[in-house]
């Protein structure tokens, strides 16, 4: 049986950007070599301007590398045929705005291959996968931020690919437009679609991806599976519910017996501002007027 | 999950090609760019009012308002096609990478050649939509008026009791001022030299920075190429006296290979005047129209195709 190819493997890439006023040029990513096997959901994370655009543009053929080389799924990055199995979501991505969500599903859908009942067919699927079927008759240049990174992320499925790129995928989105893209990468996780993306919202990474890389100014400075990556070795969480306080004082009471075991901190843990946010705002949907 | 069994076959390059020239063609026409035919009827209709001074006999009256419709016609087809031609051309490239549609274009299995290719077809599509619009205005209009100044012609040389045979033969000069298959044949030299300039703006797109700096540079070049064929002779006259002539031949051979000799062109002018166009004129500009096409599609895809975004 022959071992499937990794869907991104990018060997030591370094790639210089020539600038107009000095003679050194801008070491723009410097030797990062990345490898994500299929079905899995891989984040690169880092400030801006680490390298982390180039990094995806290099891996989609839109950059040449300086030195290294780029493949998804065995094929060279710099062929055209390597894009028959990627969908790319741009930071920021702005469609044509004379086209309605529809047209520019099909556009994409024609611009794949696919024509006829089998493009119809797909493109009804991919709006009611994106929540966009009741706006898909109306121009993109009246969507708003959320509705054109579904949009985007639609046009990346469209030929059904096997990896997916998104840059950036919920900048500058709501956190509703923004919990509802998590959605849509959960979704494409579970149907076994590998995912490569880039943030520097890291509590999103966190929460989506199983594999993370860190790039700083250019270079790779940690990479490997999240779980490994975050877990504290040395500590253990209880979270108990309508635990009474005999009980916490008993098992307080446990902790200080023992010799080596410190309790670090008890109290009530909080919950996140964010979900918060879509509690309440889901409560008042929910309210009759 | 399987790839849709479309994608198994990876489409031609031809279908690829169209689909983006639709799409660029369905853009600049929601740009309402044909806005631009209301200002066309309204120059169709001056020119049926612009009468110019009499200097032949009353049996050539009306004629000249045929040349005048010819003439406007002519002319502001020749404005519109080029002007569209370029700034169409300068625009859409330059907005497809400001607006980064271009990167999601070029993550699909699309070679830069076909995207270049599509984007040139789509303006030329437009341009030639165009034209056929007002070329059919243009030859409503001078059908009509042709009649009108036959009708004239015949009861003025009935009236003073010409002959049949030069009754006959005014008849046939009327005619010729009229639309004929050589007008059809001016409005197509028209088309060619907006294929020609737009394929020009298309390479200058590939590597300027803006869509102003285009448009300029492709203006300046389209009017330079009317001088173009004075400037060789010029200076071929002048090299012939001192030296063997093969520097001379090899700039004017450079020269002729980069900036399109648009004199070539001024055959329009004879259609106007109401001459026949032989065909083998139109075939030739034709080719020649189709050798810069070809030149300028490839000059812009070695360009393109090193481009990083």
């Amino acid at each position: 049986m022959s071992v499937s190819p990794p869907a991104v493997e990018i060997r030591h890439l370094v790639k210089d950007f020539k600038t107009s006023f000095r003679r050194q040029p801008l070491r723009a990513v410097d030797d990062v070599s990345i490898r994500i096997m299929p079905g899995e959901v891989y984040g690169l994370i880092g400030p801006n301007g680490s390298g982390k655009s180039t990094t995806m543009k290099a891996l989609l053929g839109l950059v040449a590398p300086t030195s290294g080389q780029c493949a998804i799924f065995g094929k060279d990055s710099l062929k055209v045929d390597s894009r028959n199995e990627v969908g790319f979501l741009p930071e920021n991505p702005y469609f044509y705005k004379h086209l309605s969500g529809k047209e520019t599903l099909e556009f994409y859908g024609k611009l794949c291959g696919i024509r006829g009942s089998t493009l119809k067919d797909r493109v009804t699927e991919l709006l009611e996968l994106v929540d966009l079927t009741d706006a898909s008759h109306r121009r993109i240049g009246g969507y708003s931020k959320g509705m054109l990174q579904r949009i985007g992320l639609a046009q990346a499925l469209i030929q059904r690919p096997r990896l997916v790129i998104l840059d950036e995928p919920t900048a500058g989105v709501d956190p509703i437009g923004s919990r509802e893209i998590r959605d849509l990468i959960f979704k494409l996780r579970e149907q076994g679609i590998t995912v490569f993306l880039c943030s520097h919202l890291l509590e999103q990474v966190q929460e989506v991806c199983d594999h993370v890389g860190i790039i700083f100014r250019g270079k790779m400075v940690k990479e490997g599976r999240l779980e490994d990556l975050i877990a504290i070795e040395d500590q253990t969480e209880l979270i108990l519910k309508d635990a009474d306080p005999g009980l916490i004082a008993e098992i307080e009471a446990l902790i200080a017996r023992d010799a080596k075991a410190e309790l670090i901190r008890s109290g009530k843990p909080r919950t996140t501002l964010e979900r918060l946010f879509l509690r309440e705002t889901k409560r008042q949907e929910t309210q009759p007027k | 999950m399987n790839p849709l069994p479309a994608i198994a076959a990876i489409p031609e390059h031809a279908a690829r090609i169209a689909v983006i020239a639709f799409h660029a063609f369905t853009q600049l026409v929601r740009m309402k760019v044909f806005y631009f035919l209301a200002f066309f009827a309204l120059i169709l209709i001056a020119s049926n009012f612009f009468n110019l001074p009499q200097h032949e006999g009353p049996e050539a009256a009306g004629v000249d308002v045929l040349r005048a419709i010819k003439s406007w016609s002519l002319g502001a087809m020749t404005l519109f096609s080029v002007v569209l031609s370029i700034v169409s051309t300068a625009l859409l490239l330059p907005k497809d990478v400001e607006d980064r549609t271009l990167y999601t274009i070029l993550a699909k299995p699309v070679p830069r050649l076909d995207y270049l290719a599509g984007k040139l077809l789509g303006v030329l599509l437009l341009v030639f939509v165009s034209l056929a619009m007002m070329d059919a205005l243009m030859t409503g209009i001078l059908h009509i008026r042709t009649n009108m100044v036959l009708a004239d012609q015949m009861t003025f040389a009935e009236a003073r009791g010409w002959p049949a045979e030069e009754m006959e033969a005014l008849k046939t000069d009327i005619l010729a001022q009229g639309p004929t298959a050589s007008l059809q044949g001016a409005v197509l030299s028209v088309f060619l030299r907006a294929t020609i300039i737009a394929s020009l703006a298309l390479l200058i797109s590939t590597f300027s920075t803006s869509t102003l700096f285009t448009t300029i540079i492709a203006f300046l070049i389209y009017f330079i190429g009317h001088f173009q064929a004075d400037a060789r002779a010029a200076f071929l006259s002048q090299e012939a006296g001192m030296s063997d002539g093969i520097l001379a031949k090899s700039v004017t051979l450079v020269v002729a290979l980069v900036l399109p000799d648009f004199q070539l062109f001024n055959v329009i002018d004879a259609v106007i005047e109401g001459q026949v166009m032989p065909l083998v004129l139109l075939g030739k500009l034709t080719l020649i129209g189709l050798f810069y096409v070809v030149f300028y599609i490839i000059a812009s895809w070695l360009i393109f195709a090193k481009k990083e975004f």
